[in-house]
């Protein structure tokens, strides 16, 4: 049978359809929009609002907290205009004698238990103390002359603060009125400028009778040192005690000191904008709402943070890569099926419920153990407080383990079965698999899930805010181990108590905002670390 | 057990490759199959087989994919305790005459008898250094001179040394897909097996690779037995001395490799060489 062939027309009519269906002119559009190209723009308007959003908050965050270091700068030259610092020198000195005068007194507690203890009744006990009495009154009592002068300096350099205060506060008045448009109420207001020079003139016209008092002062404090006696303490107290006035020894001597510094003071010495940067970066204080001046340190903050952190990791990487390990590696399928959606319901639960069993229970337990007898040769037992470091950071190593957890378990199960079989197959054990060929292996995946733990953990707010102890001051680190028990505040902590009591646009309101950016450039930072590090692994498996 | 098979394995293929130094003497099977059954779950993956695989010979298993050769082939290592749900069912396999799926046997021990060179070349993502001495220093072997003399001899043993003698200590993985492979059987030898299994080495090579493969693998039948997994008929005819071929998890058919590829008994055999099905 002969093949038909089509005609001429035929083949003409059917290239018109392939290239109609080719060029597609009859497909749906909106808006001169094919659906690919609406599915496409979707996907891209989502993706634009992410990267949009992120970049509001970077805008927002540094314009809200640009702010603060112009102002920081003003408090801190108030700060020596007004005096303050001048006063702060005889301040301080009081704060170290009361500081001695404290540690003479613990001395005195714990010599009385000891009596106490002994079977002696309170009255033969505080007569067997006798004689430390009469030094501790009379040692306690020296600083009362400076004290007062001190804190008449105080209130004169208080008032001179508030004048510029007020002479602020009525410039602002003015401007509001001007304004307003209420001139002629504007010209009533009389804003008189502060003369800090003759101000504090005033103020250190009291450095003569200071001195004097000092003086009488150093002497009186020699004198109530005779008047301890040779041994008015039990042998295991007298180290103490013989420390104790070796330190009184040292205080004596520094009075030349804090005299030379206060003769040396002048209160027009310019302090240079780079100082805000550095009092707040550096600075060793937190102090806000005060009577007598403000200071921005992040420091303290800082160091709870990364003390609460580095606890936490301590205890969750650990568990969470030795828990990956297993389930990646030993678990049989059924417990695989079992651990890792426990391990994963951790980090739903919600962080105030796991603060709240922090205050209700965990901390009161980890104190109890802390004061049972047999664990008191443990440095830093017993702990003085029931929310501290610790329990902070037991509760945020809970919360950073399923973070670490499943990132450490994807890291190993990428490394390819091959290596893993290689292994076995020349002889090796199962620990020496482990060990030798996927924790090198998968090593840099580790470290990244560590590191977003680590993200986590210093992130995180209301566990550390509810536990942490909020005590703004930096861990005494001589202590030891014994600086983990103690109780700290955080960056996060501090941004969540007290924003909601500031004045927006006020430079504790701004203060708040610098921790903030601190806050923001560490997760970049730690987010970023992470990142490179797994790239680098993905080369290196090949 | 574990005692008496150690001081089997150890003392024995010392003595046989001694004996082996002129003519190989083929009497002597190497490993013995009897009446294996193996299921993956409740799949049967392999039944019924039987075989004989004699000492300092290369072995071919031929047969279309999924019919179990490779299964059997981790069976001599027991490879496949590796895989959740396997289980011999039946039957015995012997490697110098003891019973290998006995649960009690020591399968570390046993791997350093039973060297095994995969299908995709797997060099471990160290240098080749490392990857040599790898089977050597898990088993405790700290001596820098001992290890550096294993390193060349076993580079030397799978015919690499030449080529990356100047470069031991840089990444296994910068080898080209050929290398990486003979640094895998160099490894493998390293630890001196007395049994080599290749589950289909050079599936991922080129022909020139190829080829160095299959010389190498004609060199290492002097010292060593090996079982050879190949899809690829022409290699199993030009490398090997014994050919066994496998459907559907069963042996059909096992001899000598000329007269398995000109004389088959078995018809399904002659159809699957001559390229009728598989």
């Amino acid at each position: 049978m002969p093949a038909t062939y089509p005609d001429s027309a035929q083949l003409k009519g059917r290239d018109r359809k392939i290239s109609e269906a080719l060029l597609n002119k009859k497909r749906f559009r909106v808006l001169g929009l094919t659906p690919d190209d609406v599915i496409k723009y979707f996907f891209q308007g989502n993706a634009a609002v992410a990267i949009l959003v992120l970049v509001l908050i970077m805008v927002f965050l540094l314009r809200e907290g640009a702010g603060f270091f112009g102002q920081n700068l003003r408090n801190l030259r108030i700060y020596r205009l007004a005096g303050l610092e001048y006063v702060d020198f005889i301040k301080r000195e009081v704060e170290a004698h009361t500081e001695l005068t404290r540690a003479a007194n613990a001395l005195r507690m714990r010599q009385f238990d000891a009596y106490l203890k002994e079977g002696k009744t309170i009255e033969e006990a505080n007569e067997a103390l006798a004689q430390y009495d009469l030094f501790a009154t009379a040692f306690g009592d020296t600083v009362n002359e400076v004290r007062s002068i001190a804190s008449d300096m105080t209130e004169a350099a208080v008032a001179i603060k508030e004048k510029e205060q007020i002479y602020r506060d009525t410039l602002e008045q003015k401007a509001m009125l001007l304004r307003a448009g209420r001139s002629a109420e504007a010209e009533a207001v009389v804003a008189s400028s502060v003369d800090f020079k003759s101000e504090v003139e005033a103020l250190k016209a009291m450095q003569p009778a200071f001195l004097a008092a000092n003086v009488e002062f150093a002497s009186k404090i020699k004198a109530a040192l005779a008047l301890g006696g040779r041994e008015p303490l039990q042998a295991p107290y007298m180290g103490p005690f013989n420390q104790l006035k070796k330190h009184a020894e040292t205080y004596l001597n520094s009075f030349a000191s804090v005299e030379a510094q206060m003769a040396r003071w002048t209160n027009d010495q310019p302090i240079p904008w780079y100082e805000s940067v550095t009092a707040f970066l550096f600075g060793r204080e937190w102090l806000t709402a005060s009577f007598w001046q403000d200071w921005y340190g992040v420091i303290p903050l800082f160091v709870g943070s990364l003390l609460v952190s580095a606890i936490a990791l301590a205890i969750a990487v650990p568990l969470g890569v030795a828990g990956a390990i297993y389930v990646s590696e030993i678990a049989s399928a059924a417990e695989k099926g079992i651990i890792k959606p426990y391990i994963e319901f951790i980090s739903a639960i919600p962080s105030v419920v796991l603060g709240f069993f922090g205050v209700a229970v965990l901390g009161q337990c980890l104190r109890a153990v802390s004061q049972t007898p047999w664990l008191s040769w443990f440095p830093g037992f017993p702990m003085s407080e029931r929310l501290n470091s610790l329990t902070a950071g037991c509760l945020l190593a809970f919360m950073a383990i399923p973070t670490i957890f499943s990132l450490a378990e994807d890291a190993l199960n990428n490394v390819p079965r091959h290596f893993k079989e290689a292994s076995y197959a020349l002889g090796a054990t199962r620990f020496q698999t482990i060990v030798r060929i996927l924790m090198p292996a998968s090593l840099s995946g580790i470290i990244s899930a560590i590191l977003l733990g680590f993200g986590r953990v210093i992130g995180e707010t209301m566990v550390v805010l509810l536990c942490a102890g909020n005590r703004i001051a930096i861990p005494d680190f001589t202590q030891g181990i014994g600086a983990f028990f103690q109780p700290v505040h955080t960056m996060t902590g501090i941004i969540a108590q007290e924003m909601g009591e500031v004045v927006p646009g006020s430079i504790h309101y701004r203060a708040l905002f610098m921790v903030g950016i601190v806050l923001f450039i560490i997760a970049l930072g730690v987010n970023f670390l992470a990142q490179r590090i797994v790239k680098r692994y993905r080369i290196s498996i090949g | 057990m574990n005692a008496t098979f150690e001081t089997r394995m150890d003392t024995l293929p010392q003595a046989a490759r001694g004996s082996q130094q002129g003519a190989p003497d083929t009497s002597d099977p190497m490993i013995e199959i009897d009446h294996l059954d193996f299921y993956y779950g409740a799949n049967h993956a392999l039944r019924d087989i039987s075989l004989q695989i004699p000492g300092h010979q290369v072995t071919a298993f031929i047969g279309p994919s999924g019919c179990g050769k490779s299964t059997l082939l981790r069976c001599f290592n027991r490879m496949n305790d590796l895989i959740e749900g396997t289980r011999i069912g039946n039957g015995q396999i012997r490697i110098h005459g003891i019973d290998i799926s006995d649960p009690a046997v020591d399968t570390i021990a046993l791997r350093r008898q039973v060297g095994m060179v995969f299908q995709k070349s797997n060099p471990f993502p160290k240098s080749i250094y490392e990857n040599i001495a790898y089977g050597l220093q898990i088993q405790g072997v700290r001596d820098r001179r001992r290890l550096d003399e294993v390193v060349e001899k076993s580079l030397r043993g799978a015919a690499l040394w030449d080529e990356v003698k100047d470069r031991l200590h840089t990444s296994a993985l910068g080898l080209s897909g050929g290398q990486q492979q003979r640094v895998c059987i160099a490894r493998a030898i390293a630890v001196e097996p007395s049994i080599i299994l290749m589950d289909e080495p050079c599936s991922a090579l080129d022909p020139i690779a190829t080829a160095k493969v299959e010389e190498l693998i004609h060199e290492l039948k002097k010292n060593y037995t090996i079982v050879i997994v190949t899809h690829n008929m022409q290699q199993a005819g030009r490398c090997s001395d014994m050919t066994a071929f496998f459907y559907l998890g069963q042996l059909i058919e096992m001899g000598k490799t000329e007269k398995i590829f000109t004389n088959p008994v078995q018809k399904q055999t002659e159809d699957y060489i001559s390229g009728r099905f598989g």
